[in-house]
């Protein structure tokens, strides 16, 4: 009788052989199958002779042994590729250029992954900024120009408005600061409190801070270019000016940029912005609209009117912050479905199947034809997604329209050549086999094509099929066409059976 | 002679462990003290360069005992040629492996 815990390693054994059966080649897994399974039982009865029940010990004796039999199928299995026809049969084979492009795939994704840029343009289309939040300025400047005093936000903020939901103000300046021993120069926005909750995007690493100190957000090309991308930034005091602050985040890459490109943000309250700015000093003001302001706006074409310090009416303009961000999603999709749509335009799309033969290939060679065909359309694209993230943020980190065009146009061009590659090779390989015909041959002459027929004719090196491909298309053989070998041929081929 | 030449310490051994009597993979692994995932695919190497030849045993013969039937293997005539010139470059080989003590298991 054996026991439970005997039953058990009795089974992992057999199915460790059974396994590593698996990794020998067809022709020999039975016989290696049965030779290590007998050899097993002999094992076992010989630990049961020097004891009746197997100790752990004897049990793992003869795991061991049995594991060894992964070793044995390796070696086997190389000797049976050795002994082989390695080169010839790999050679127009379908595996290889499903490997190649499955390697360039890898490669392109690998690279892909260490590309900061990438995830500048994944943040930028997730991080959206808040759409009723829109750059104030006065009618006669630009929004990109600092028009508004610093007097006339704390006016408007603490008194009741009409128009604005809510206001937050910051005021751009080039400053000195000192990261560790580390001398930078920054531009510096002062910036109220509510700057980034108006915005409505969250902070990365955001960082609690008790200790009194105030608090910097960076953008994040600053945290890549000034520390190297440091997860662990946020926590740490930097000296900005005379005073100390601490970085309490990294805003996200996105695709707004706001007006005066701060490299970091010093949150302060307006108590600390009315002492540190002049009353005249201008800067930009972020507003949220309220329905008032949002109808008045429509109304009137983008233009507002309110009281300044002197209670005299200024025209306001109002400037969405958020650009359009396709993504890199849509942007791949489009891509896709332009050279899907672009496709007939370059290349044929017909595989070269002509009807003028008797011959039909079975339905396991026509779908397995098909999911050929189909895995290199996807291996293609999957190299169109990755290497035109690589091309485009190959040189910048962050995220910026004219990558995401780039983006958009490298990923057409490979989706859409690539497309043509894959057919191209499809129809040159063996309906049969799906091995590249070879050995081409010119036949006929092209000063007879009136009475005769002249072309190239290339040949499946498994004695599957012969392809004849006109040089000159006419109105009788327009196409190429497949001839299928029939088993009178075969002797004409050293390895028939090699497929 | 190629193969004479290049005989590793592990062939030889295998090759003097089924010239004296051990014609099992197991009970060549037990003589030599080689792990099986080193003797099987070794006498693999010997059967394609033929050196040895491996049979299964009458299924008859394994029905009578019980057992499931084995698969032994036996020097070929080159093999033995192979083993005499592997027995003057290692000379302990027919110490480690003594006829008369496989003869009488």
């Amino acid at each position: 009788m054996k026991s439970p815990s005997d039953v058990a390693f009795s089974a992992l054994q057999r199915t460790a052989l059974h396994t590593a059966s698996l990794l020998v080649p067809a022709a020999e897994r039975q016989d290696w199958r049965c030779e290590w399974l007998s050899e097993l039982w002999h094992v076992r009865s010989s630990y049961l002779r020097l004891d009746d029940t197997l100790s752990l010990q004897s049990q793992s004796e003869i795991t061991w042994f049995c594991l060894g039999a992964f070793s044995d199928a390796l070696c086997v299995r190389e000797l049976a590729t050795a002994s082989g026809h390695p080169r010839s049969h790999m050679h127009g084979s379908a595996a290889q250029p499903l490997l190649w492009l499955a390697a360039i795939l890898l490669l392109c994704f690998l690279i892909t992954s260490l590309l900061p840029g990438v995830r500048a343009e994944r943040e930028a289309a997730q991080f959206l900024v808040n759409p009723n939040a829109l750059i104030i300025s006065e009618a006669a400047d630009h929004s990109w120009k600092p028009s508004i005093p610093a007097g006339l936000y704390l006016n408007w903020k603490y008194t009741h408005q009409r128009f604005f939901q809510d206001l937050a103000f910051y005021h751009v300046s080039r400053e000195t600061a000192h990261a560790g021993s580390a001398r930078i120069l920054w531009n510096v926005a002062r910036s109220s409190l509510n700057l980034f909750s108006l915005l409505g995007v969250p902070l990365k690493q955001a960082f609690d801070d008790n200790s009194g100190l105030p608090s910097v957000v960076l953008s994040n090309e600053t945290w890549i270019r000034s520390f190297a991308g440091d997860p662990s930034v946020t926590g740490k005091v930097v000296r900005i000016g005379n005073s100390n602050a601490r970085i309490a985040g990294v805003a996200p890459a996105a695709a707004w940029q706001l007006p005066g490109a701060p490299d970091v943000w010093l949150l302060q309250s307006d108590t600390q912005i009315a002492t540190d700015l002049p009353y005249k000093t201008r800067g930009f003001l972020v507003a949220q609209l309220s329905e008032r302001g949002l109808d008045a706006m429509q109304q009137s074409g983008d233009s507002i009117s309110a009281h300044n310090l002197e209670d005299m009416l200024i025209d306001l303009s109002a400037t969405p912050i958020s650009a359009p961000v396709e993504g890199p999603w849509n942007l791949y999709g489009f891509a896709l479905f332009l050279a899907l749509v672009a496709l007939p335009a370059v290349s044929s799309v017909s595989l070269g199947e002509t009807q003028m033969t008797n011959h039909r290939i079975s339905s396991r060679e026509g779908l397995r034809r098909f999911c050929f065909l189909g895995g290199k359309f996807i291996l293609v694209a999957g190299i169109g997604l990755f290497a035109s993230f690589d091309i485009a943020y190959c040189y910048t980190a962050s995220f910026s329209p004219a990558a995401e065009c780039l983006q958009l146009v490298s990923c057409f061009a490979i989706c859409l050549f690539g497309f043509r590659w894959a057919l191209a090779d499809q129809r040159h390989r063996c309906p049969v086999c799906l091995r590249r015909v070879t050995n081409p041959a010119s036949v006929g002459l092209a000063s007879r094509t009136f009475l005769g027929w002249n072309g190239t004719e290339m040949i499946c090196m498994g004695g599957h099929t012969l392809l004849h491909v006109p040089a000159l298309p006419t109105s009788w053989f327009s196409d190429q066409r497949w001839l299928y070998l029939d088993s009178s041929w075969q002797f004409l081929f050293a390895d028939p059976g090699i497929y | 002679m190629a193969a004479e030449a290049k005989l590793s310490h592990t062939a030889a051994m295998i090759l003097q462990a089924i010239s004296v009597g051990y014609v099992y993979g197991f009970s060549i692994m037990e003589v030599t003290g080689l792990p099986s995932g080193t003797v099987y695919p070794a006498m693999r190497r010997l059967e394609r360069d033929d050196l040895i030849r491996s049979q299964w045993e009458r299924q008859s013969i394994a029905d009578a005992e019980q057992r499931p039937p084995r698969k032994y293997y036996k020097l070929t005539t080159a093999g033995r040629t192979t083993l005499d010139a592997s027995r003057k470059r290692y000379p302990l080989l027919e110490r480690l492996m003594p006829t008369e003590e496989a003869r009488s298991v």
